[in-house]
C-alpha cells in the first residue's frame, strides 16, 4: 500500500512540467554557483601567490635587517567555493613589524569595491534562497490540492489509513525533489576534479557535511510546504502564507536578528580603540624618553663641568654602552605596549564575542540563518576565521621578531667590526651600509593552519541539531493537522 | 468608463486578505527600515564624533608637532543608514601624514565581521526584494486569472474598449498598490528629523529620488506580471514563470555579470601595485643615499654644527625633489589601474544592468552617495587635506626630520609648551554636489523607466489581441 502510494506521488511529480522547468532551472543555478565558486578560488589563489612572491621578492632585495617588515597573507581556502561566508569582508594581509599591532585589513571588497556592490553568489546562496523556494513551490498544493481537485476524498474513501497516505506523501515528495537535485550537486563536484581545486581528506567531509545539512535544510521546506498545506482549504491561501513564511525566514529574520543585537549591545569602536593605544604609546614614550634623559644625565654626571674636549671624549668612550642601554629601555617599552594592545584587542573581543552570541540567538529562529551559520562554520569562513588568523600571526611576528633581532645584531657587529677598519667611521654610519642584499634564505615562513575538521563539525552540531527539530516539528504538525482534515 | 475599470481595480485589490497581510508586512518592514536606519545614524555619529575628539586628545600635552598621530574619519552619511550600498565596505580611518600616499583602512565589515553575515535590511533592500515580489503577488493572474474565473468573458460582453481595460488594469493595480505604500514611506520619513538625523534641502531631494527609483521599479514587475499573465494560459503557469524570473533578475543576474564580467578585465591588483610602489622607494632611498655621500666627500666641514645644518638643507632639498618623483610615479601608476578598474567597473555594471534589480540598486546608492563614488571622493577630500595639514606643519617647523630631533639626545634643550591642538586644521568631508548624484543616477532611471515602457507596451498589445 505504502510503496502504491509513495510509487503515485513520485510520478506525479516527476512527469509534471512544473518539475521539468523548475528542476532545470535549480540544476543550472547549483552549477553556475560551483563554477563561479571555482573561478573565483582560482582567482584569489593566483592573487594570493603573486602577493607571496613579491613578499619574498621584497626581501630578497632588502639591504638590511633594522627596521625589516614583511606582510603576511590568509591562503584561500577552497571550501570558500561553497560557501563565501565574510571571507571577501575580512582583511587578507597583516603587516608583520616589532613595532605595529598584528592586524588583517584590505579586505578584498574594500580594494575592489565593484564586488561589493552585488556581493558574491555561491553554493550555499543557492541552497537557502532557491531551492527553500523550490520546495514550497512544489508542496504548497500537497494536501489542498488533491482536496480541490477532488482526489483526496477519493482516495480516503478507499481503505488508505491518513497516516499512511501522509507519510507516503512527505516520502514521495522527499525522493522526487531530493534525489534529482544529488544530479547537478555531483556533476558540480566533478568541477573540482576539472579544474585541479586541491582537496584534502579534511576538505572532503567537510564538503560531505555541507551537502547533508543543505539536504536538510530543504526537507525542512518540505515539511513546512506540507504542514502548511493540511492547515488550509484553499491552495491559493496556503501559496500566500508560504510565500509570506519564506520572505520572513529566509530574507529578514537573519538581518533583523542582526540589527536588533546591534542595537541592544554596545561594544566600543574601532576608533575608540586605536586612540586608546595611540594615548598609552604616547604616555609611555613620554615615560621612556624621560627615564632616557635621566640616563643620560647618570651616565654624563662624571663628566661634569669638564672642559668640552674631554667632555667630547668621554661621550665617544661611553656611547656605546649608552646606546645599548637606552635601546634596552626602548624594547622594555615596546614589550609593554605589546602586552597592552593585546590586552585592549581582548577586551574589544570579547565584547564584540558578546554581542555576536546574541545575534546569532536570535536569528537562529529562522531555519535560513541556522543552515547559513552552519555553512559557514564548515567552509572555515565564519567570524571566527578574524580571531583564527590574527592568534596565528601574532604567534608567527613572535618568531620573526626574533629573528630579525638575532640577524639585526650580527649586521650591526659586522658593521662595527668594518667601520673600526675604515677612517671614516662617522660618514659610513650615515649613509648605511653597503648595496648589496642580505641573506634572508632562512627567514622563518608563515604556514597557517586551517580549522581541523573537528572543530568545524562540532560548531555545527547546535545548527544541524536545531534544523532536524525544525523539520521534525514541522512534519509532527502536519500529522497532526492532516489527521484532522475535512477531506470534503 | 475608465474610471470605473479604475474604481473596480481598486475595490478589488484593496478589499482583500491579501493585501491586508502583504501590505501589514511591508509597512512593518519599512517602518522598521526608517527606525532602525535613523537609530543607526545615531549611533554612527556618536562614534564618529567620539573618535575625532579621541584623535585630538590622545595629542594633548605633546610638546612636538612632529610626534603627533593624526587621524581624519568619515562622517556617516544620513542617507547611508537607507541605502548601505558599499559604504560598510570602504575604509573609513585616514591616518594623516604630511606627504606620501595616504590610504584608508578599517571598513565597517572588517571591524565587525558579525554584521557581514547577514548584512543589513535597509529601505533599498525592501524595494528590491520584498516590493518586487509583492508586485508579482498582484499581477500575476491580472489577465489570465479574471479568464480563469469567467470575469473577463463577462465583462467583454459589454461594449468595454479593450485598451481602456488594459490600461485601467495596469493604472489600478499600481495606484491601490502605491499609494497605500506611501503612508508608511512617509512616516518613514517624517521620522527622520525627529530621531534627530540631519536632513537638509538636498538630501530630502535626494531620498525622494531614491523613492521615486523605488516606485519605477515597483511598476517594471507590475507590468512585467501583467504582461506575463497575458502570455500565460493558466494563472499558475504565469506564477512560477514570475517566480522564475524573479530569482533571475533579483538575485542571480547582478551578482553573476559582475563576477563574470570583473575577471574578463585584468586589472593589476593592489598588492603588486604596492610592490611597485615600494620599489621604487627604495630605488629612490639608494639614490638619495649616494647622493650624501657625494655631498658630503665635497663639504666636509670640521664643524659639525654647520655640517649638519648644511646637511639637513641639502637633504630636505633632496627630500622635496624625491617626493615629487615619487608623487609622478605614485599617481602614474594609480592612474593606470584607476582607468582599468573603471574599464572593469564599466563593463561589469552595464552588463548587470539587463536586471531592473542593479538599475535600482545603483541609481538608490548614487543618489544616497553610498556607491563606489564614495571611497573616490574620500580620498579626494583626504588628498586635499593633506596639502593644508602638510602647510601648517611646515609652519610649524616641523621638518623630515622634526620627529627625529627628540632622540638625539640633547641636555641643552628647555621644557617646550604642549602644542595647542585647537591650531591644528579640521578635516570636513565635503560632500560631491547633488548635480553630480542625480546626474549619476539619470541613466539607471531611464533604464527603469525604459523597462517600464516595454513591459506595458507589451501588456497592451497582447491584450489587445487577447483571446478572452
Amino acid at each position: 500500500m505504502l510503496q502504491l502510494l509513495i510509487e503515485k506521488e513520485l510520478k506525479a511529480i516527476l512527469q509534471s512540467p512544473k518539475f521539468i522547468a523548475t528542476f532545470g532551472v535549480c540544476s543550472i543555478l547549483i552549477m553556475l554557483s560551483i563554477f563561479i565558486g571555482v573561478r573565483e578560488y582560482r582567482a584569489s589563489l593566483a592573487q594570493y601567490e603573486i602577493a607571496t612572491s613579491l613578499v619574498d621578492q621584497k626581501v630578497a632585495e632588502a639591504t638590511s635587517f633594522r627596521n625589516m617588515q614583511t606582510k603576511v597573507y590568509r591562503e584561500p581556502d577552497p571550501m570558500q567555493i561553497f560557501m563565501s561566508g565574510v571571507n571577501y569582508d575580512v582583511g587578507r594581509l597583516s603587516q608583520i613589524q616589532s613595532k605595529q599591532d598584528v592586524k588583517l585589513e584590505q579586505s578584498a571588497y574594500s580594494e575592489d569595491p565593484l564586488f561589493a556592490v552585488f556581493r558574491y553568489i555561491d553554493f550555499a546562496f543557492i541552497v537557502q534562497v532557491v531551492l527553500s523556494l523550490f520546495a514550497i513551490v512544489f508542496t504548497y498544493d500537497a494536501i489542498n490540492g488533491e482536496r480541490e481537485s477532488g482526489t483526496l476524498k477519493l482516495v480516503l474513501s478507499n481503505a488508505v489509513p491518513r497516516a499512511k497516505y501522509l507519510i507516503a506523501k512527505m516520502t514521495g515528495a522527499w525522493l522526487g525533489l531530493t534525489i534529482p537535485l544529488l544530479i547537478p550537486i555531483l556533476l558540480g563536484l566533478l568541477l573540482l576534479f576539472l579544474f585541479k581545486v586541491p582537496m584534502t581528506g579534511s576538505d572532503w567531509l567537510k564538503l560531505t557535511t555541507l551537502i547533508g545539512v543543505s539536504i536538510l535544510y530543504f526537507t525542512f521546506f518540505i515539511a513546512l510546504g506540507l504542514l502548511v498545506s493540511s492547515l488550509t482549504r484553499t491552495s491559493s491561501v496556503s501559496f500566500l502564507l508560504l510565500l509570506v513564511a519564506w520572505i520572513t525566514l529566509v530574507l529578514i529574520v537573519p538581518r533583523g536578528a542582526t540589527m536588533a543585537a546591534g542595537q541592544l549591545v554596545n561594544v566600543p569602536t574601532v576608533a575608540e580603540i586605536e586612540s586608546q593605544k595611540d594615548r598609552y604609546r604616547t604616555d609611555m614614550q613620554q615615560d621612556t624618553d624621560e627615564q632616557r634623559h635621566n640616563l643620560w644625565e647618570q651616565v654624563m654626571a662624571p663628566a661634569e663641568g669638564l672642559p668640552r674636549e674631554e667632555r667630547r671624549a668621554f661621550y665617544q668612550a661611553n656611547r656605546s654602552a649608552f646606546r645599548e642601554l637606552a635601546e634596552d629601555l626602548q624594547t622594555a617599552m615596546e614589550e609593554e605596549i605589546a602586552e597592552h594592545n593585546r590586552q585592549v584587542n581582548e577586551g574589544l573581543r570579547n565584547a564584540k564575542s558578546e554581542q555576536e552570541r546574541l545575534a546569532f540567538l536570535l536569528s537562529r529562529f529562522s531555519p535560513a540563518s541556522a543552515y547559513k551559520l552552519t555553512a559557514m562554520n564548515l567552509g572555515g569562513t565564519n567570524t571566527s576565521i578574524k580571531k583564527r588568523y590574527e592568534d596565528q600571526m601574532f604567534a608567527y611576528r613572535e618568531t620573526y621578531n626574533s629573528y630579525v633581532a638575532k640577524k639585526s645584531q650580527q649586521e650591526k657587529k659586522a658593521r662595527q667590526e668594518a667601520a673600526q677598519k675604515s677612517r671614516n667611521s662617522r660618514m659610513f654610519r650615515m649613509t648605511g651600509s653597503g648595496n648589496e642584499a642580505v641573506d634572508a634564505n632562512d627567514m622563518p615562513k608563515f604556514i597557517a593552519s586551517r580549522e581541523p575538521v573537528g572543530t568545524a563539525i562540532k560548531a555545527s552540531i547546535l545548527d544541524f541539531g536545531l534544523l532536524s527539530v525544525f523539520t521534525v516539528l514541522a512534519f509532527a504538525g502536519a500529522f497532526l493537522a492532516f489527521v484532522r482534515y475535512d477531506v470534503r | 468608463m475608465f474610471n470605473i475599470i479604475l474604481d473596480k481595480e481598486l475595490r478589488e485589490i484593496i478589499g482583500t486578505t491579501k493585501f491586508a497581510v502583504t501590505f501589514g508586512v511591508c509597512a512593518v518592514l519599512i517602518l522598521l527600515a526608517f527606525y532602525v536606519g535613523a537609530r543607526n545614524y545615531q549611533v554612527s555619529r556618536q562614534e564618529y564624533e567620539a573618535a575625532v575628539a579621541e584623535n585630538i586628545q590622545q595629542m594633548e600635552g605633546l610638546t612636538d608637532w612632529g610626534s603627533i598621530d593624526h587621524r581624519i574619519f568619515l562622517p556617516p552619511q544620513p542617507l547611508a543608514t537607507l541605502v548601505s550600498g558599499v559604504s560598510n565596505d570602504i575604509g573609513r580611518t585616514v591616518n594623516m601624514q604630511s606627504r606620501g600616499e595616504l590610504r584608508t583602512e578599517g571598513s565597517r565589515f572588517n571591524e565587525d565581521p558579525l554584521f557581514a553575515v547577514f548584512r543589513y535590511l535597509d529601505l533599498e533592500y525592501i524595494f528590491a526584494i520584498i516590493l518586487s515580489l509583492f508586485a508579482i503577488l498582484f499581477g500575476y493572474d491580472a489577465v489570465n486569472g479574471e479568464k480563469e474565473r469567467g470575469t473577463l468573458g463577462l465583462t467583454f460582453a459589454n461594449p468595454v474598449p479593450r485598451d481602456q481595460y488594459i490600461l485601467g488594469k495596469i493604472v489600478g493595480s499600481f495606484v491601490a498598490l502605491i499609494v497605500p505604500l506611501m503612508i508608511p514611506i512617509l512616516i518613514g520619513c517624517l521620522m527622520l528629523p525627529v530621531l534627530g538625523v540631519p536632513m537638509d534641502m538636498d538630501s530630502w531631494l535626494r531620498l525622494a529620488m531614491v523613492i521615486l527609483a523605488g516606485i519605477l521599479y515597483f511598476g517594471v514587475f507590475l507590468t512585467l506580471s501583467v504582461f506575463m499573465s497575458t502570455l500565460l494560459q493558466s494563472s499558475s503557469a504565469s506564477l512560477m514563470a514570475l517566480l522564475v524570473v524573479w530569482i533571475f533578475a533579483v538575485l542571480i543576474i547582478p551578482r553573476t555579470s559582475v563576477l563574470v564580467a570583473g575577471r574578463s578585465v585584468d586589472v593589476p591588483s593592489v598588492d603588486q601595485i604596492d610592490y611597485e610602489k615600494s620599489r621604487f622607494a627604495a630605488q629612490l632611498w639608494n639614490e638619495r643615499m649616494t647622493a650624501m655621500q657625494k655631498w658630503m666627500k665635497a663639504n666636509y666641514n670640521d664643524d659639525h654644527r654647520q655640517m649638519r645644518d648644511g646637511m639637513r638643507t641639502f637633504s630636505t632639498e633632496q627630500q622635496a625633489l624625491q617626493d615629487e618623483k615619487m608623487n609622478t610615479f605614485v599617481e602614474q601608476l594609480n592612474e593606470q589601474r584607476a582607468n582599468k578598474s573603471d574599464l572593469r567597473t564599466g563593463v561589469a555594471l552595464s552588463l548587470a544592468r539587463i536586471s531592473p534589480t542593479a538599475s535600482f540598486s545603483l541609481a538608490a546608492s548614487d543618489l544616497a552617495y553610498t556607491s563606489m563614488e564614495l571611497r573616490s571622493s574620500y580620498v579626494e577630500s583626504a588628498n586635499a587635506y593633506q596639502q593644508e595639514y602638510s602647510a601648517f606643519m611646515q609652519s610649524k617647523n616641523v621638518d623630515y626630520w622634526g620627529r627625529y630631533r627628540r632622540h638625539g639626545g640633547n641636555d641643552d634643550v628647555e621644557e617646550p609648551d604642549p602644542i595647542d591642538t585647537r591650531e591644528l586644521p579640521v578635516f570636513s568631508y565635503q560632500q560631491p554636489p547633488i548635480s553630480e548624484a542625480i546626474k549619476a543616477s539619470l541613466p539607471d532611471l531611464g533604464l527603469l523607466f525604459m523597462f517600464n515602457a516595454i513591459f506595458f507596451s507589451g501588456a497592451f498589445v497582447r491584450f489587445l489581441r487577447y483571446d478572452l
